[in-house]
This record gives C-alpha cells, structure tokens and sequence, in this order.
C-alpha cells in the first residue's frame, strides 16, 4: 500500500508541476513543487498555503480479485490567503486557479500510472523499482470552500485504487 | 532473464470510447478493423478510416443467439445443441453531440438545415435551399475549400457547410463519404439540386476566410473535394421520426483498461435499430446538493449487428470481441 501512496504522490506532484511551474513550497529549507504529503513531514498544525497537503484517510480491501484490490481515500487539502500585494483581495481567484490546476492533473489521460516501490529511496537513495502493475484513481470530489478571516481553503477526495502484489506490504 | 507473470485480473475502465466508419452500402463491404495489427492504437487517434465519436455512456451489448438442444429417441434425449438464430444488439448513449452522433442515434437519413433561398415556404426539415457556392478544385484541400474571392465574401467565420454534389437524378444511395440516404426515385427528392448536401455527412464549420480560401476546423469526412461538388451553408441538423433509410456503419467500442489490458468490439455492421431518442439525467451537482435541477440530454442509440464472412474460415459472425492482456499477465 505504500507503494501506491508514493506512486500516487509522485505522479501528481510531476503533474502538478507540469501544469504550474511556479507553484512551489519551500520544505525543510529546499524549494519543491506545491504539494506535500502530511504523514511525511515534522508534524505541525500549520497548514501551508498555495500548496497542495494529501492525507490519507479511508482504506478498503477487495479480496475477491485474483489479486487485493485495495481502495484507499485521499484528502487533498488546500487554502490561500491571497497575495499581499493585493492586500488579499484577489484570494477569490487564487483557490479557483489551484482548483483549476488540481483538476486537469487527475484529470489527464491516463487516470493511471505505473506503481514504483519507493523503499530504497529512502533507505540508500536507489532508484524506485517498477513494479507489475499500475495504481489508477477516480475523478476528484470537492467539498464545499471555507472562510477564516481572510483565508479560504477547500478539500478534494479521490479515491485511489491498487492491486496488491505478491510480497507487497 | 526472466521475469515473473502477475496475476491476469478482470479489466477495470471508467468508460467506453467510440469508434465508427463508413459502410460501403452499394456493395455492403464494411469497413474491417485487424486487432492483430492495430489493437493498440493510441486511445485519441484510431487508424484510418476510424472516426472517433468521442466517449459513451450505458454501453449494453446483448448476444441474442438461440441456442437450442437438438433431442432424439423415445423418450427424446438431448444429444446435441445447435445455433437457431445469430444476433446480437448494441445499446448506447453518446456524450456528445455532432452530426455522426445524430445521424447514427437518429435511425435514419439526418438532414441539413440548409440557408433557404428568398421566400422559400416553410417546411420540417427546411424550405427550399438557396443556391450552392461553386468549389474551385485547385487550391481545395480535405480542410480548405477555394469558393474564390467575390464568393467567399458571402461566407463568415464560424459558420456550418455542407459539402457535395448537385443532385442530378441519381437513385440508389448519395452522399460522398458515407452514404447518407437512399434515392429511390428521382420524383422523390423532386429532383432538388440540393438533395445531396440536404442529407449529406460530409460538413465542416469554417474557422477561417483568406485569399477566397475558407478553412475548416476538421478535414470533410470525403476527402478533398471532387469535380462537381458545391458548399451549402446550414444552419443545424434535423432528423425525423419515421423516414425510409437505415444507417449502417461499422463500429469499434474500446475498452481501455488501466493495467494496459483493452477489450475491443468490433461490429463490421450495425445498422440503426431505434428511431431518435434521447436519455435525459439529472445534471451532477456540487456535494452540497445546492445545484440549481438542471438536466443533461445524451444521445441515445440502438443497433443490431448485421453478418460478416470471417475469411480465416468462412463463418458467418456478427461480432467480433479482441482482449489484449497487459503487460506480463498470466493467461
């Protein structure tokens, strides 16, 4: 399952960046794409804004397929305060820009990608492995925006589906 | 090297995708699609003659051969079975709208509502058409019609065309690129010169206007223009309950499975079985079910596959169902 969490994060970060380069996040001193997983980071209840935050939420398992079609729920996070050049007046726009640019990364042919087995990456810096088959996810559900003070901030949910493989944890 | 097989598991895909082209009616040959050398075709561009009509919704495809025991002896004994009937039928539900999906949805021959000539009298499917824009061949491409300057004056950005020859008391079936109706007397049609690009396929939306050159959005569905052939500007489409004309076309239905496997559904020839109709659903709204109840109509379309001679060994079939496994899948 981690596995697909990885490949699903990788895949929508290369997308994302793709669609807007100049999306980017400063992380532990270094400049990345917008988005960011939770579960991977220092914790902390900031909540960075003009980036994208997943965390995974629900998991299911279907174990009448040749191979576990496991299910699992992710919850993409984003908000903004607008631009302090425009003393925050043009936020109404920014979070339909990041909904925009969410949307046409899910949403680009293939709804797949190959899973890669990340492990070693965070061992001894190898390169991910390829592994038999790919993850595939289903169009975003977005949740109704919402307002504190001057920021503005929504979720989206998408499911994210995974066959696992033989030896896979 | 070796490389260990993954299980082989059931295809999962969000959606259909559609794939049509002509019949040749006068000599019934359809167009034949090869899986062994095309099955995996990139998804947005199918190899000629394939036309993409773009995604479908509520694709049901029903085998209706009868199978029947075959008995003997006292008391009858099953000892065998036997096909008693061959069919097969095709449902679904366009995602778009365009004139392939409502012509092929509509049943029968689709007319163009062409511009009326000055004080033509009301009628269905259009009045009497103003007189047709000559095409001059040299410079006419698939997507570019040379009508010359003081003619393409009379044309503007944007709009609709049709695209062919003057009737000229022909019977059989008309229409360059696929056949879009059948003539079986010229009295019929009262012998109108615009009978042709009235029910013609072969349209185009004019995106630009230079040098007397009017260039369209998509290549005609004939080709570059022949000798003889005249634009007609139209306004829209118009189809009819009822008619004397049965679309026949063949058809590709792919389903593209995420783990690289495809099913493909090749019918050589469907022909309409339904008159048009439309499905209409709820439009989707926003989780919080504020939406205003607005609804969305698809296209809705019946077929009954029509037999092809297999030439591996002579069988007469009607479908034909091509599975490509993914990548090192077991089989």
């Amino acid at each position: 399952m981690q596995a697909a969490r990885d490949t699903f994060y990788v895949a929508l970060r290369t997308r994302l960046a793709a669609i807007n380069p100049a999306r980017t996040i400063v992380l532990r001193g270094q400049v990345r794409p917008g988005i960011l997983v939770e579960e991977n980071e220092l914790p902390t209840a900031f909540q960075p804004v003009d980036a994208f935050s997943l965390r995974w939420t629900a998991a299911r398992a279907d174990t009448s397929s040749p191979m576990p079609l496991v299910a699992m729920e992710c919850l993409i996070s984003y908000a903004t305060d607008g631009t302090a050049g425009n003393g925050g007046m043009d936020r109404g726009r920014l979070l339909p820009a990041m909904d925009g640019e969410l949307l046409a990364a899910l949403n680009q042919t293939p709804h797949s990608a190959p899973k890669l087995n990340y492990s070693g990456v965070a061992g001894n810096g190898a390169a991910p492995v390829p592994m038999a088959t790919s993850i595939f996810w289903s169009q975003p559900a977005f949740a109704p925006a919402t307002a504190e003070g001057e920021r503005i901030a929504r979720s989206a949910t998408v499911q994210v589906f995974s066959y696992q493989e033989a030896g896979e944890l | 090297m070796s490389i260990a097989l993954t299980n082989a598991t059931a295809p999962v895909a969000s959606r259909v995708r559609a794939y049509f082209a002509p019949v040749n009616r006068a000599t019934a040959t359809p167009s034949i699609f090869d899986p062994a050398q095309s099955a995996a075709f990139p998804i947005d561009t199918p190899p000629a003659p394939w036309l993409d009509l773009g995604w479908i919704a509520n694709f049901v495809r029903k085998a209706e051969t009868k199978v029947n025991p075959l008995r003997s002896g006292a008391p009858a004994i099953v000892q065998t079975q036997v096909r008693t009937e061959i069919e097969a039928t095709v449902s679904l539900e366009f995602e778009s709208w365009g004139k392939l999906q409502l012509a092929l949805s509509s049943g029968s021959d689709q007319m163009n509502l062409l511009a009326t000539a000055a004080g033509a009298a009301a009628n269905g499917s259009g009045g009497t058409a103003a007189a047709a824009t000559p095409i001059i061949l040299s410079g006419s491409t698939a997507a570019a019609l040379n009508v010359g300057t003081a003619a393409a004056a009379n044309f503007t950005v944007g709009q609709l065309v049709a695209v062919d020859l003057d009737y000229t008391g022909q019977t059989g079936f008309v229409g360059s690129g696929a056949s879009a109706a059948y003539v079986a007397a010229a009295a019929n049609v009262n012998s109108d010169i615009n009978y042709i690009r009235r029910v013609t396929l072969n349209v185009g939306r004019v995106t630009a206007i230079a040098s007397g050159i009017l260039t369209l959005g998509s290549p005609l569905l004939a080709g570059a223009p022949a000798a003889g052939m005249q634009v007609s500007p139209l306004t829209g489409f118009c189809d009819r309950e009822g008619g004397r004309f049965f679309q026949e076309w063949s058809a590709l239905f792919v389903f593209d499975g995420e783990q690289g496997d495809r099913v493909l559904y090749h019918y050589p020839r469907l022909q309409a079985a339904q008159g048009s109709a439309e499905i209409v659903t709820a439009l989707a709204g926003t989780s919080t079910g504020a939406a205003a109840p607005l609804e969305r109509a698809r296209l809705a379309a019946a077929f009954r596959a029509l037999p092809v001679t297999d030439a591996n060994d002579s069988a007469t079939v009607v479908c034909f169902r091509s599975y490509i496994p993914g990548p090192m899948r077991s089989i």
